[in-house]
């Protein structure tokens, strides 16, 4: 091999999100071209550019909890199913019961930690493996599901709840979030320098991590420019960044992050090193049934009623977008952006594809080869090797 | 046609930019044993996966002469057919199945339509243990009920079975007891005569001396010299490894030992699968502070097993009373242990050491990252110090701390996980076979290191397989032999045969207080 093509692949697998990055642009321009008519690109709007963005946001939160879940070395087969369950739950409280919005977002929220923390103390208490856990939760949660909305859509009355899934956020808004992010962003960098400095590390020349922030500054500019020039930032849209955006935080910079990687690298040696190994399992599958919860909430209000198949095949669209964001599937290493990316390239192919009248038996098979080349081209990689 | 069977000429390996290998020879006659000496990291396991095509042909430069033509094999399964075996230092059977299907794996013998012909491998499989001198093992019991020993050398069938011509033999002896040991060297022997040569690497060098004929040193991926055993001291050959004369293996310094800071009573374990069998029977002790206690036993003795059960990771069902500094106190988790000030490094260091993918700092803080954070999260630059003060102080070599620890030397790594370990501050430090598979300067390193605590009033207790590491480092020698406690001795003028006779439970010493 040519040593650039040995500094192309180093680069590629230090940097996975850059890889990604370009196969969306790869992507984006392919689907762009194909839907060119005189008015230009029906794909590259700024208007369907926001309903991918709404499209994403249910499988991208499932994606941001499944990130945890696979690192740690397990699945959960159950969240499209737990999904469909805590919609209908949401529906149901608000149609039947009359909860007021506060309250049904509170309860299902709830509810979502109790289960995933239960699915959770069965694998790691009770030393079932996962998968099962996972395949039991499939079933018997859908089977709640059609017990609770007794098999047809229950309609959802409330605006409050509805907005959940179908309200932007007012005009220029997102803009001053923008800039809060990006101050926040500033302020990061020079507080690490400073931190840098005082325990005589090394640190980055300042036009280096200015070049970034002035990139990752522009990035944020556009997508948020793009989004206003519709109809402002969606609600969904801004949860799942939060969400990414806490999540990374969590990956990156808390002992809790980091132990979810030490367990799914090395369970027995991180167990002793005095690591409560059992907990941080459970409170993982306590995290991913709150992501089960938002997920839910959202697929209610935006369809406006809770469905007793919503949620349908969700699990794999997840964990899918996982492993295209370069998950390892042996746990120990990934990323929530890679993930996010994930479920972005997934729903590309959705969008583009129906966009193009594509029908839905090509649409599986073109999502399914996309995962199996993708976890290929990872693998050929060798990033992952053990 | 040459005079030698295998020819290696001007080996180079590089792994991205970095020379493993930089051009190193070796030969090796028919019926010759050539031991093959250097620190870890030195380039020997890497040498032989270049011979053994473990790293296809085409991946290194230089050259390779098996019996006078060139060898380019791109497979081991070419390498085997041409007579080349390899014996890995972590074993390759499959210990669900049974003697017999493992020496013929691959290689199986077949009725029409693909049955195995049991009768025909049974009949050959019991031919080759009497070659080897092991009549006694049943070839058609699963090999999970042999020890350590008995699979090497089940190993060393399977690969007689493959018409071996060369034996590579990777540290064979590091996890058998002595007796075991010297069941393998004389097999070794035997092989000699019957033409089969053998390049044997180890880290122990009596061993070496026994049944080498030549010894080839390489340091730092250099040939170093290669010398005919006769002749050779041991001194002489730590000096070609290390490039430096150790004077003193043992770098033995006076310290006060003070009161009892830790009690162990009535420990013990049962097995995990078969719930009658003690591993550990009713052993106590005690520790003082600044003590290096050492434990001695031979393999299986249920050293580990005591350590495992005071830490708090043994699996089976177990019971005991401990305490520490005057109080009794309940372990039920490592959690537990770490939390009262009683720290362990594993023997096992891949499976219960490191976290592979993480690098090494991370790994040197996983038991103390909450100290690091504030709420929750973590302060990385203050992290970043104390890993910065961990490598410095145990001097890990490693490019940055950010490097995944799985790319670091043996002894490296387990600086790094006896650091993880230091950081809680504990009162008493178990190492269950600190230097197992680390190289000699390394090791000397250790040593110091452990001075440097107990003189600091930490204590210790070491559990070692290698007796004169027992009797260079510690203070008081606790000898143990089927689960028992056999012997408790002060270490002034112990000797190896005393240990050995307690070990074996021919102890003609009182049991001391």
């Amino acid at each position: 091999m040519s040593s650039a093509a040995k500094s192309i692949k180093k680069l590629f697998s230090q940097y996975k999100v850059l890889a990604l990055g370009l196969a969306i642009v790869f992507i984006w321009t392919f689907f762009g071209y194909m839907t060119m008519t005189d008015e230009g690109s029906a794909f590259l709007t700024s208007r369907n550019f926001s309903n991918l963005m709404r499209q994403m946001a249910i499988t991208g939160m499932l994606a941001c909890g499944m990130v945890f879940v696979i690192i740690a070395g397990e699945i959960d087969l159950s969240v499209g199913s737990l999904l469909g369950l805590l919609g209908g739950l949401a529906a149901v409280l608000d149609a039947t019961y009359k909860v007021p919005v506060a309250g049904t977002v509170a309860i299902v929220c709830f509810a979502g930690v109790l289960v995933g923390l239960l699915n959770g103390y069965w694998v790691s208490y009770l030393r079932v493996p996962s998968f099962i856990v996972g395949l039991a939760g499939m079933l018997a949660f859908r089977g709640i599901l059609v017990g609770i909305t007794e098999g047809s859509t229950v309609p959802v009355e409330s605006e409050g709840l509805i907005a959940i899934g179908q309200a932007y956020l007012p005009a220029k808004i997102g803009y001053l979030l923008a800039l809060i992010l990006f101050g926040l962003l500033a302020f990061i960098m020079l507080r690490t320098r400073a931190n840098r400095a005082k325990y005589n590390l090394t640190v980055d020349p300042m036009w280096q991590d200015g070049m970034k922030l002035a990139l990752t500054g522009a990035l944020i500019f556009g997508f948020v420019h793009t989004l206003e020039s519709y109809q402002g930032v969606p609600v969904p849209v801004l949860v799942v960044l939060v969400i990414a955006g806490v999540f990374s935080f969590m990956a990156n910079s808390t002992v809790f992050g980091r132990r979810i990687y030490a367990i799914g690298s090395n369970l027995e040696a991180t167990r002793l090193s005095g690591v409560n190994v059992q907990f941080v399992k459970m409170a993982i599958f306590g995290i991913m049934g709150l992501m089960c919860a938002f997920a839910g909430l959202t697929t209610t209000a935006r369809l406006a009623s809770g469905s007793p198949s919503a949620g349908n095949m969700g699990e794999l669209d997840a964990i899918a977008s996982c492993f295209i964001g370069g998950t390892s599937m042996r746990g120990g290493s990934g990323t929530i952006s890679g993930a996010l990316i994930g479920a972005l390239i997934m729903t590309s192919l959705d969008n583009g594809m129906s966009m193009l009248g594509v029908e839905t038996f090509w649409q599986m098979i073109v999502k399914g080869s996309i995962l199996l080349l993708a976890v290929w081209v990872d693998v050929m990689s060798g990033s992952n090797e053990r | 046609m040459s005079e030698y069977l295998l020819d290696m000429r001007g080996i180079v390996k590089e792994f991205s930019g970095v020379k493993a290998l930089d051009g190193i020879s070796l030969q090796v006659r028919a019926g010759e044993c050539v031991g093959l000496c250097g620190e870890n990291g030195a380039g020997k396991s890497t040498l032989m996966k270049v011979l053994s095509a473990v790293y296809p042909h085409g991946t290194w430069d230089g050259q390779i002469f098996w019996e006078g033509k060139e060898l380019k094999a791109r497979t081991i399964r070419e390498t085997e057919d041409a007579g080349i075996v390899i014996i890995h230092q972590e074993l390759m059977l499959v210990p669900q199945l049974s003697v017999a299907e493992n020496i013929f794996m691959g290689n199986e013998i077949t009725l029409p339509g693909g049955r195995m012909n049991y009768s025909a491998m049974y009949q050959r499989a019991e031919a080759l243990m009497h070659e080897l001198k092991m009549p006694d093992i049943n070839v058609a019991l699963p090999v999970m009920h042999y020890g350590g020993g008995h699979q090497q050398l089940i190993e060393i069938a399977k690969a007689l079975n493959k018409k071996a011509k060369l034996l590579i033999l990777d540290e064979p002896t590091s996890s058998l007891t002595k007796s075991e040991t010297q069941i393998l060297l004389n097999i070794i022997k035997d092989l000699k005569k019957k033409g089969v040569a053998c390049v044997m690497i180890s880290h122990k060098l009596d061993e070496i001396a026994e049944v080498c004929d030549t010894i080839s040193v390489i340091r730092d991926g250099t040939h170093v010299g290669t010398r005919p055993m006769s002749g050779m001291d041991t001194n002489e050959i730590i000096t070609m490894m290390v490039g430096r004369e150790i004077k003193n293996l043992f770098p033995r310094e006076e310290h006060p030992i003070g009161e009892v800071v830790f009690e162990a009573k009535h420990v013990t374990c049962y097995d995990v699968n078969n719930p009658q069998r003690k591993r550990v029977d009713d052993v106590s002790f005690q520790l003082r502070k600044g003590e290096i206690l050492g434990v001695a036993g031979l393999v299986g003795a249920g050293r580990t097993e005591l350590a495992m059960a005071i830490f708090g990771c043994y699996a089976g069902h177990h019971s005991l009373e401990m305490t520490l500094e005057g109080k009794t106190i309940q372990v039920k988790t490592p959690k537990d242990a770490v939390e009262q000030g009683i720290c362990m490094v594993p023997e096992d260091r891949k499976r219960h050491g490191i976290v592979p993918l993480m690098g090494v700092g991370h790994n040197i803080t996983i038991s103390t990252l909450p100290n690091y954070a504030k709420h929750g999260s973590i302060d990385a630059e203050a992290e970043m110090h104390t890993i910065q003060q961990s490598i410095a102080r145990m001097r890990i070599k490693t490019a940055t701390p950010l490097l995944q620890i799985r790319g670091l030397s043996g002894g490296n790594q387990q600086k790094a996980v006896v650091s993880k370990m230091l950081l809680p501050s504990p009162k008493v430090l178990i190492l269950d076979e600190p230097t197992r598979g680390v190289d000699v300067g390394a090791k000397y390193e250790i040593y110091k290191l452990m001075f440097e605590l107990v003189k600091q009033g930490l204590s210790i207790i070491m559990i070692s397989s290698e007796l004169p590491e027992v009797l260079g480092i510690s203070d008081r020698v606790l000898v143990m032999g089927e689960g028992k406690l056999r012997g408790d001795f002060v270490n002034q003028g112990l000797t190896q045969e005393q240990v050995l006779t307690a070990a074996l439970g021919q102890s003609d010493h009182p049991l001391a207080a």
